[in-house]
């Protein structure tokens, strides 16, 4: 890969950003597989799951015809340090593992779901006039997925804020919290993030993160929120390949079967 | 004189009841019924719905480890049709038990207690990947025999819940085949994996059927559910026809089954077979199988600790 | 006045239509907290696999179901013919007297698109 032009290089990275984000934040949606409120959530929220593995699939199948590795491969071998995710979409659910003491956080799964969707929406809008095509044209299928997803999680952080229940609205407050820590990360285009705004494949970061306060703004609002909102990347980027212990811990659960027999057939 | 005319009323009753599952009707929720079909009912369909919820969790811890995009795909669909399942299942129990004031809630608190029991094959561990292939060919299998022969319940909400299941078992059955079929023509290693399966599966297929009669384990639901027309084969005729089904397709794909004795006698035309170990199913009906508690725990963790969820989203009483 | 436990678990039915122009149909009950839950609870838990164009979520408790002794109002005598096109099909007979094509069902909701003049 030592020959690929800058062009080359941002596209895909631009690609692992996307891929890399909804395969982990579908790993975690799988993981409360079982664990939801109620069971008709349970069906409901393993649809969004499926949808957003199917979207990283989507993204990775892209980087394979670009030549950078195959999808099942890119999915399932790459060590943490290569992950381009950004570090928010690795925090686990809560405590526990999902085989054994899950304590899980619906409050924190809500609300991440909620911020990831709605940004995930305004990254694919801008990626509707992308100027790498191939990509223009996966944006508009993708979204057409995301309807429900954010009418979903968005109808959750109305109705738990909005329910007047102290202890439902103190978790809420708190994921939000937890959450903004490290939602710059969603934004952030890693270090090539100026040549991919110069080459037109996507608007900036600041742009994106604007459009996002845009949109949840009335939301919050309408749930007597404050609108002044610190948005950071506590953690550091992962866009830069810098990852915590919890994305290392899933990559051995996600990978353990296909890591037995990496030629075989399965 | 009243009693006596209200137990002429009640004969009559049941005798208009009886006549009308034997007639093919359908019987609704709203419907009148004798105690005693709706006990039955209820017996079944809750046991059937729970065991829905809790076989989605071996299956579930093998979603993220599936070995391919695609596979994690078809099996987490896989796990939300279970749990789809025990959505239907549990409401059409729900509705059952609406004379006893008994509500979903209810059913979670009657499995934490253990008195609601779960299938037996859900207290095993799903320790491979070759496991989560076989629960979909082999123990789907064995529940699409079971439900299928349902399928003409005289209690029509449970027809109709059967008939959306049956036909979403058809692409788990296709789902396990797949990944066995990978499995079976893969490595060597591979090839074990299923093998291994199916030693360690094998008695806990010939259990899922239940016991022959009642002197195996003490009592047996068949001989009422197939009264009331709710099913229609016994135990031991289902099983024969598992056999019949799948013992052929183990073997074409060159795996043996841990069984010497197993053959199929043509003259009496049934299969002869060791017969597992039926004291297995009052262990897991104390809920002390391998993984009973682990499994009941997860469960129980969950509903604990959404419990605010339920509690902030209850409508205020009017 | 109505006391009513409180429960997350409150019962909606569940209706959906395939197109724009089907009927609407029936597919199960599922529970929610409110009908905005419901609502977007009931295409994933009962039409993961099929299109829907519409969806529909009814409180269970605003349904009012026929009891057993109402849907005895329901037979009627098969003595009906003067109610359906059944009851009239010897008029083409007569017509083909004058020449004429019945218009029957066929034909005039074939009329949908349009009808092409002619004598």
């Amino acid at each position: 890969m030592g020959n690929d032009s800058l062009k080359d290089i941002a596209i895909k990275e631009l690609l692992l950003h996307l891929a890399d984000d909804d395969f982990i934040h579908s790993y975690r949606g799988a993981e409360w597989l079982g664990l939801a409120p109620h069971i008709e959530e349970d069906v409901a929220s393993s649809s969004i799951a499926q949808d957003t593995m199917g979207h990283a699939a989507i993204y990775y199948k892209l980087l394979e015809e670009i030549g950078v590795g195959n999808a099942d491969q890119l999915a399932h071998d790459r060590p943490a340090k290569e992950r381009r995710n950004a570090i928010i979409l690795e925090v686990v659910n809560g405590p526990g593992y999902y085989m054994k003491d899950p304590e899980y956080d619906w409050a924190f799964a809500v609300v991440r779901n909620y911020f990831y969707t709605q940004a995930k929406a305004i990254k694919l809008q801008s990626l509707h006039t992308s100027s790498y095509e191939p990509l223009a044209e996966v944006a508009q299928k993708v979204q057409m997925e995301l309807y429900y997803h954010l009418m979903h999680w968005k109808m959750w952080f109305v109705q738990l804020l909005g329910s007047g229940h102290e202890e439902a609205v103190s978790r809420m407050k708190a994921a939000i919290e937890k959450t903004l820590q490290d939602f710059a990360g969603v934004f952030s285009l890693g270090q090539y993030g100026e040549e991919m705004v110069e080459l037109g494949l996507i608007e900036g970061e600041a742009d994106l993160q604007k459009k996002w306060i845009e949109a949840v703004s009335p939301i919050f609002e309408s749930v007597g929120l404050a609108t002044t909102f610190e948005i950071r990347m506590a953690k550091g980027d992962g866009r830069n390949g810098k990852h915590t212990e919890d994305l290392e811990k899933a990559l051995e659960t996600l990978s353990e079967v296909y890591a037995s027999d990496k030629a075989a057939s399965w | 004189m009243n009693v006596l005319l209200n137990d002429m009323a009640e004969q009559e009753k049941l005798n208009q009841f009886i006549a009308r599952i034997e007639a093919g009707e359908k019987i609704e929720a709203d419907d009148w019924m004798p105690e005693d079909y709706r006990g039955t009912l209820i017996k079944l369909i809750s046991m059937h719905g729970i065991s829905e919820i809790m076989g989605a969790l071996p299956e579930k811890e093998w979603v993220p480890k599936a070995p391919t995009l695609n596979r994690k795909l078809g099996i987490m669909a896989k796990v939300q049709d279970e749990m789809g399942h025990g959505q239907l299942l549990l409401r059409v129990a729900e509705d059952l038990l609406k004379p006893y004031n008994k509500k979903r809630d209810d059913l979670m608190q009657d499995l934490f207690k253990g008195d609601l029991k779960f299938h037996n094959v859900f207290h095993m561990e799903a320790k491979t990947w070759g496991d989560a292939g076989l629960i979909g060919w082999l123990v789907d299998g064995a529940a699409i025999i079971s439900q299928t022969n349902m399928l003409g319940a005289s209690y029509g909400p449970y027809a109709r819940a059967l008939l959306r299941i049956c036909a979403e078992e058809v692409f788990h059955a296709q789902h396990g085949e797949a990944i066995i079929m990978a499995l079976a023509e893969g490595t060597e290693e591979q090839r074990k994996l299923v093998q291994d399966s199916i030693n360690y599966w094998w008695e806990s297929l010939l259990l899922f059927f239940g016991p022959p009669s009642k002197k195996e384990v003490g009592s047996s639901k068949q001989d009422v559910t197939i009264k009331y027309r709710i099913r229609t084969s016994t135990n031991e005729e289902l099983r024969q026809a598992f056999f019949s089904k799948y013992v052929k397709r183990i073997l074409s794909l060159g795996y043996t089954i841990p069984d010497e004795t197993l053959r199929f006698d043509k003259e009496s035309e049934t299969w002869i077979y060791q017969q597992p170990d039926w004291g297995k199913l009052k262990v897991y009906a104390r809920n002390e199988g391998p993984l009973s508690q682990e499994r009941l725990s997860l469960r129980r963790i969950s509903y604990e600790n959404n419990k605010w969820v339920r509690e902030a989203l209850a409508p205020k009483v009017i | 006045m109505e006391t009513r436990q409180k429960t997350y678990f409150e019962e909606f039915e569940v209706f959906s239509r395939k197109t724009q122009t089907s009927p609407v149909q029936y597919h199960f009950s599922l529970l929610a907290p409110n009908e905005d839950i419901a609502i977007m609870m009931a295409q994933e838990n009962f039409m993961r696999r099929e299109a829907v164009d519409d969806i529909w979520v009814v409180k269970r408790q605003n349904i009012r179901k026929m009891t057993a002794e109402e849907k005895k109002t329901l037979q009627r005598l098969d003595n009906k013919d003067y109610r359906t096109t059944k009851g009239y099909g010897y008029l083409k007979k007569k017509w083909r007297k004058y020449e004429q094509e019945m218009l029957d069902e066929k034909e005039i909701m074939s009329w949908a698109g349009g009808v092409k003049n002619g004598e």
